[in-house]
């Protein structure tokens, strides 16, 4: 009688904790793509062949321990060798490896498998930003974190996205395969999605390759995984997936602005447009190392507003932000940004929180400058 | 040389009668199961990189 009370006990305890466990969001997600869940199901059928065996070696254990003390007169057989006995601890274990290793390996492959992909993004890692590039499609952005600087401060209260929403997220269309092309441009970032079941480096000078095909459309959220520098907790991952026609209208809209973006460089802007553009530009690209008011952070990242060694240099300000300085935190953004976008940026700088220059440089003239 | 295989054998494995362990150290000399354990380490890289790629089809 009190053993089955104690066995029901267990038992209830048991089955409670593991669907505590597995409702709570402390197990890994099965995901929204057939890898992330052959992943879950992989992952769980090893989880319960480990649980199964500790419950037989700990239960040996403490039955002998238990069954055969000393208290009671028990005397220990003192015998060295037993072939036969480490035989079959020897196989076991081997059978059982074997058993889990044969389905594991052939998810690997199919998750090593990027050809015949539908469409190719290339993911690239910045300190502390993504870029997305889709290849061939003359589309590409910058995604930057979104949470208000009065939440990470603590002024205001955190929500549920806290450190996990961008300005812009990578549109990807469900259905399709989707191959990633992963790198960086400065130290090693990781690119990590738990529902995508995707975690993969990116390492500067190499182009790594995952893929994706998403089951259902929605929006998945992700963090940079590899330690990067002092902003790596705010550079997330936000991947909005989207029916493939709701897709092929988006693309062909950010075409569509891309195209006349290019075809911004040729007119006279006015100063108001440039400053307008340019503390966009500020804000997504500049504003976290130099602060969104200018005043830096020195002496490692240099103050803007006041800063009259920079007012007074105008062609060493746009050959900073051009071709970056070699040695210190400030990356050249030559190939990052657009003429449009680098002429509006300085011109905000030689304009904004007091620096009064007056300096307006055409996105025109930016354009000559940068093909010479 | 045919015990000096099985003897290698049982290493690869991990396990060994103690009274055939005796008698390789009473008997045998070292360079037959140096030169022995070598080419039957080579085998096995062979093996497995044959079942690797099978798998890989």
């Amino acid at each position: 009688m009190r053993k089955r009370l104690v066995l029901m006990a267990a038992g209830t305890a048991f089955t409670g904790l593991s669907q505590g466990v597995l409702a709570n969001g402390w197990n890994m997600p099965a995901g929204v793509t057939d890898v992330s869940r052959e992943i879950h199901s992989l992952h769980m059928i090893i989880f319960w062949i480990c649980v199964a065996i500790g419950i037989v070696v700990f239960g040996a254990m403490f039955y002998s321990l238990y069954r055969y003390r000393r208290s009671q007169g028990a005397k220990a057989t003192q015998f060295h060798e037993h072939t036969t006995v480490e035989i079959i601890w020897t196989v076991i274990p081997l059978l059982i490896l074997v058993g889990m290793a044969v389905p594991a390996t052939a998810t690997l492959k199919t998750m090593y498998d990027a050809s015949e992909a539908d469409l190719d993004v290339m993911v690239t890692g910045q300190q502390w930003r993504w870029r997305y590039d889709y290849l061939g499609e003359e589309v590409s952005f910058i995604s930057n974190l979104a949470t208000p600087r009065a939440q990470i401060e603590g002024s205001d209260a955190k929500d549920d996205t806290y450190l996990l929403e961008v300005d812009e997220p990578l549109v990807l269309p469900t259905g399709r395969k989707v191959r990633l092309l992963l790198t960086s441009d400065d130290v090693i970032h990781s690119w990590w999605v738990p529902d995508l079941a995707v975690k993969q480096d990116a390492v500067p000078g190499f182009v790594n390759e995952n893929w994706v095909r998403i089951n259902e459309p929605g929006i998945y959220r992700g963090q940079c995984a590899e330690l990067c520098g002092r902003d790596h907790g705010f550079m997330p991952v936000v991947v909005k997936a989207v029916e493939p026609e709701q897709f092929d209208t988006w693309l062909a809209q950010r075409k569509e602005a891309a195209a006349q973006e290019a075809m911004g460089v040729d007119r006279e802007w006015s100063r108001e447009e440039l400053m307008e553009r340019g503390e966009q530009v500020y804000g997504t690209i500049c504003a976290s190392c130099h602060q969104p008011d200018g005043s830096g952070n020195p002496p490692t990242f240099p103050a803007l507003a006041g800063n009259q060694a920079l007012l007074d240099d105008r062609e060493g300000h746009i050959d900073t932000v051009v071709n970056g300085v070699s040695g210190s935190a400030m990356p050249a953004f030559r190939s990052t940004l657009n003429p449009v976008e680098i002429a509006a940026v300085i011109t905000y700088e030689r304009n904004a929180w007091g620096n009064e220059t007056g300096d307006v440089i055409q996105p025109s003239a930016m354009a000559e400058q940068l093909s010479e | 040389m045919w015990n000096v295989i099985k003897s290698v054998l049982a290493a690869f494995f991990g396990v060994q009668k103690e009274a055939r362990r005796r008698e390789d150290f009473a008997k045998g000399r070292a360079g037959p199961f140096i030169v022995v354990g070598v080419v039957m380490g080579i085998v096995l890289v062979v093996l497995i990189a044959l079942v690797a790629s099978l798998a890989a089809k």
